[in-house]
């Protein structure tokens, strides 16, 4: 197996953890966390893709992780100052439809 | 050397985004009629935009000059331009209506311009770019811009409304960057086009198509990942609702329709165009039942947009089959016109009816017609094109649709379509019922307790009379759509 | 020998990354995730990609976790709970969850496996045409030249999350970090620190900078180590937070923003089309554009991590 094939695989399980952990934790910080996780499987993915020829690196893949970088810690700015006020306002640390 | 005549194109994204970042520097005092300014500055971009189109076909403008697939391309065609032009209907309605309706509210007003403008020319951005990975950021600016929005109540409801929404949202959009980061892998480009004839319908793009597909789906609230948008829509005030409803959700519909007919055209075997039809259909049914059992008017207009989302997926069995797809293509395109000038005219109703009231009880609706005549005139007028009556544009969308599928043979869609618009009658004659009703013994239960300013009585009335102008006059919208259309559909 | 290690690395992800899901503290899974980020930053570096490392680990490592922190810290109930953990998910919830999961795993590994790198892509076009775009570095060429929108797209999300922020904002002394502590209890070494270490982390930022157009660095990173430099100067009470965004704060906020845009738009008549760089230009203009962006970049960022809507500067 390859270098970025290894990494290929390891993205995809790391996507699955993720997804797991979004559907398998209600607390919001694990939900934030958990699409961190799936967000960092994407990057690894681009990055691997970015390698997979001998002796060329894609610099495409390379911008678009770049960019999401700095989109995923926007939206996970914003997220986790959502979830301060609604704990704030409610006293919860999950979503109530999601209480099982 | 890029035609400097397709200008319009970006600045239909750069406009509102200066307008956004003006408003914001000069704060909520300054914003209302800078909004104003650069939504009739926009208006006028997208106004020659469509001009184009309508004259010379399909529109390309390379940001920076590089062609795909090195650089990233903006595209108008027939679809796209009719998109920008409904857009920017919407965007000046909402634009005018919120100025009197933030109008006081200093903080409000100072946080909600900067986003709504940046909705907008994300929302724009969304409609023009032909790479999947600047449609990626596009929507994430669209999410980001349209939570808050839906927070801004502050209240239980509306925080946790935005909370799932948010979260859903984020998850679409990494789900669909999957999809994108796959398809990037096996063709080597981003460009929409491109990526349609070198993907092909091998394994890994349908793996690629179904997760970009979730992802949209999603976004869109199509059955079964709608759960989050009757409350999330209904919590905002009235004119992001306007714009959530209109404009937001469809974009997710709209960009379905776009990948799956220019991407991923060889993957949309009977089967998977049965299937997102179905989901569609799905939607249509299940939305309108819950669309019938609310107790106030802003959840019953955010279920019949769960409701009429569904409508345009319908398009997907009938693309491939030839008696129809041209009649279920046209249906389905001014389906999505149709209801954002109806769902925009009809939030921005249900704002005046809280406006005034500071409630929307329907049981606390009773005897109020002669109050706010203008405004429940314009609830019905909106309502009768969400049925899918004559003469509105809605009707003419319905028509189509139903035309296309039993031209193709295909009735069960023809079924969803006449039960849509009964069960939309329904709960439509519910809402207006109540407001007629006399009111109950010692005068109505809540006095109208606000004057309703003249230019938010206005608004909605105007959006309800366009979607009757699109429905006496359907030819040039039409025409504008065969812009580009794939040869299938044309 | 360098697979194994590669071997090694990827293991420990997947494990930290269960870890952070099944652990049952929540302050377990934040400090495993930060780690996470700093175990992926070395597989990008051994994936050729030292310059997303070093974005990845400043970022997604630090200031994302800085935030995490602080957001576990403010969401503690007087009296922890303990955290259920999955278990308290029903069987059958679980093993759907798993089934899910897992089917996404063997879908997307066959199916990234199973694609052939194309003979001509985008990528390999940048390489081939860098010269055209004005810098030396194949990354910021795609950024800043061929894919410029997206960059300015992104700083504008940016903006937004702060903007957003800012309407589901907590009052002043919950938000951010909380409350520094009074002077008073400070380290004896702080102060002098804090001066060595900030001049130097400017220095590093304009480096990172100037030296973006050539070699890994650039806007990110230098707006990055500003970003770090500031949640610095806010825990240790020098940046206090303040209830409105000043003048100068907001014209800092939309001066990247608004310099990219006119530069971009200006390209319409100066060279080819909208975002196109004058060929003789393209390079200072790329680099006072990445100036902004990184003010732009980092102080979004800092206020984001401040909670505030402004920052004010108390000297002690």
């Amino acid at each position: 197996m390859t270098q970025a094939g290894l990494y290929t695989l390891a993205a995809s399980a790391l996507a699955g953890i993720g997804v797991y952990g979004l559907l398998a934790r209600r607390h919001l910080l694990r939900r934030i966390l958990a699409v961190n996780l799936l967000g960092n499987a994407v990057f690894l993915l681009l990055v691997a893709f970015a390698r997979r020829q001998p002796g060329y690196v894609d610099p495409v893949p390379h911008a678009m992780v770049l960019t999401g970088i700095v989109v995923a810690v926007s939206a996970t700015a914003f997220a986790l100052a959502l979830a301060r006020r609604y704990y704030a306002e409610t006293g919860l640390d999950h979503l109530p439809e999601d209480e099982g | 050397m890029a035609e400097l005549g397709a200008l319009s194109l970006p600045l239909a994204f750069f406009l509102p985004l200066l307008t956004a970042l003006a408003a914001f520097l000069l704060g909520a005092r300054q914003a209302p009629w800078l909004a104003g300014i650069g939504a009739l500055a926009t208006v006028a971009a997208v106004a020659d935009a469509v001009r184009r189109v309508a004259a010379h076909g399909p529109q390309a403008y390379h940001l920076g000059g590089w062609a795909p697939p090195l650089g990233v391309e903006l595209y108008a065609d027939g679809l796209a331009a009719l998109m920008l032009a409904m857009t920017a209907a919407v965007a000046l309605a909402v634009t005018a209506y919120a100025g009197a309706y933030l109008h006081g509210q200093g903080q409000a007003a100072e946080r909600f311009w900067p986003l709504w403008l940046v909705q907008w020319a994300a929302l724009n951005g969304t409609f023009l770019s032909a790479d999947l990975f600047n449609l990626y950021v596009m929507l994430e600016l669209v999410t980001l811009t349209a939570v808050p929005l839906v927070a801004m109540a502050g209240d239980r409801a509306s925080l946790g409304a935005a909370m799932r929404y948010l979260l859903l949202a984020l998850i679409a959009s990494l789900a669909y960057l999957l999809g994108v980061a796959l398809l990037y892998g096996g063709t080597g480009t981003l460009h929409l086009r491109e990526v349609g004839e070198l993907a092909g319908a091998g394994g890994p793009t349908a793996v690629a198509a179904a997760l970009v597909t979730a992802g949209l789906l999603l976004k869109a609230a199509i059955f079964p990942l709608h759960a989050w948008l009757a409350p999330a829509h209904s919590s905002a005030p009235a004119p992001a609702s306007a714009a959530l409803s209109a404009l937001v959700a469809q974009a997710g519909v709209y960009l379905v329709l776009r990948l799956w007919l220019w991407a991923f055209p060889a993957l949309l075997s009977p089967v998977v165009g049965w299937g997102l039809g179905g989901l569609g259909a799905a939607s249509v049914l299940y939305g309108s039942l819950q669309a019938l059992r609310q107790s106030r008017l802003k959840p019953v207009i955010a279920y019949s947009t769960v409701a009429q989302l569904g409508y345009p997926l319908l398009l997907l069995p009938l693309a491939a089959v030839p008696a129809a797809a041209s009649q279920a293509w046209q249906g389905a395109a001014y389906f999505i016109v149709a209801h954002g000038l109806a769902k925009a005219g009809a939030f921005l109703a249900a704002g005046n009816v809280y406006y005034s009231l500071g409630h929307d009880r329907l049981a606390g609706l009773r005897g109020l017609a002669p109050e706010l005549s203008a405004s429940v005139l314009a609830l019905g007028l909106a309502w009768v094109s969400l049925m899918g009556l004559p003469p509105t544009a809605g009707f003419l969308a319905k028509w189509q649709l139903l035309s296309g599928a039993l031209a193709g043979g295909q009735w069960p869609w023809a079924v969803v379509v006449v039960l849509g618009g009964l069960l939309a009658a329904g709960y439509g004659f519910r809402v207006l019922a109540t407001a007629h009703a006399a009111a109950p013994p010692g005068g109505p239960v809540g006095r109208p307790a606000r004057r309703l300013p003249w230019r938010m009585a206005a608004t909605p009335l105007l959006l309800a009379l366009a979607v009757y102008l699109l429905g006496v006059s359907a030819v040039p919208a039409l025409r504008l759509l065969g812009q580009g259309a794939p040869e299938a559909l044309g | 020998m360098g697979l194994a290690f590669d071997l090694l690395l990827a293991g420990g992800l997947l494990g930290l990354a269960l870890q952070v899901v099944a652990s049952r503290g929540l302050f377990r899974s934040v400090v495993l995730f930060i780690a996470l980020g700093l175990l992926m930053a070395l597989a990008w570096a051994r994936l050729a990609a030292p310059d997303l490392a070093l974005a990845e680990a400043a970022i997604g490592a630090g200031l994302t976790g800085a935030l995490l922190l602080s957001a576990y810290r403010a969401l503690q109930p007087a009296e922890e709970a303990a955290d259920p953990g999955p278990a308290a998910l029903p069987r059958w919830g679980a093993l759907a969850a798993a089934v899910l999961s897992g089917a996404l795993v063997a879908a997307l590994g066959w199916a990234a496996l199973g694609l052939e790198a194309p003979a001509a892509s985008a990528g390999r076009e940048a390489l081939a045409r860098l010269g055209e775009s004005g810098v030396k570095s194949p990354l910021t060429g795609v950024l800043l030249g061929f894919r410029a929108i997206d960059t300015l797209a992104e700083v504008v999300v940016l903006l937004v999350a702060f903007l957003g922020a800012r309407v589901v904002a907590e009052p002043l002394q919950r938000a951010g970090p909380g409350p520094s502590a009074p002077g008073s209890g400070e380290p004896v070494l702080t102060a002098p620190l804090l001066r060595l270490v900030v001049p130097m982390g400017v220095i590093v930022a304009g480096y990172l900078l100037w030296s973006g157009g050539h070699q890994p660095g650039g806007a990110f990173q230098a707006g990055a180590v500003l970003a770090a430099l500031g949640v610095l100067l806010r825990l240790t009470g020098r940046l206090q937070p303040a209830a409105a965004t000043s003048p100068a704060e907001r014209l800092a906020l939309v001066g990247g923003i608004v310099l990219f845009s006119a530069i971009g738009l200006a390209g319409a008549g100066t060279a080819s089309a909208v975002l196109a760089y004058p060929e003789a230009w393209a390079y200072p203009l790329i680099l006072a554009i990445e100036t902004g962006l990184a003010v732009a970049i980092a102080l979004p960022l800092t206020l984001l991590f401040s909670g505030s809507a402004g920052l004010r500067w108390r000297e002690r």
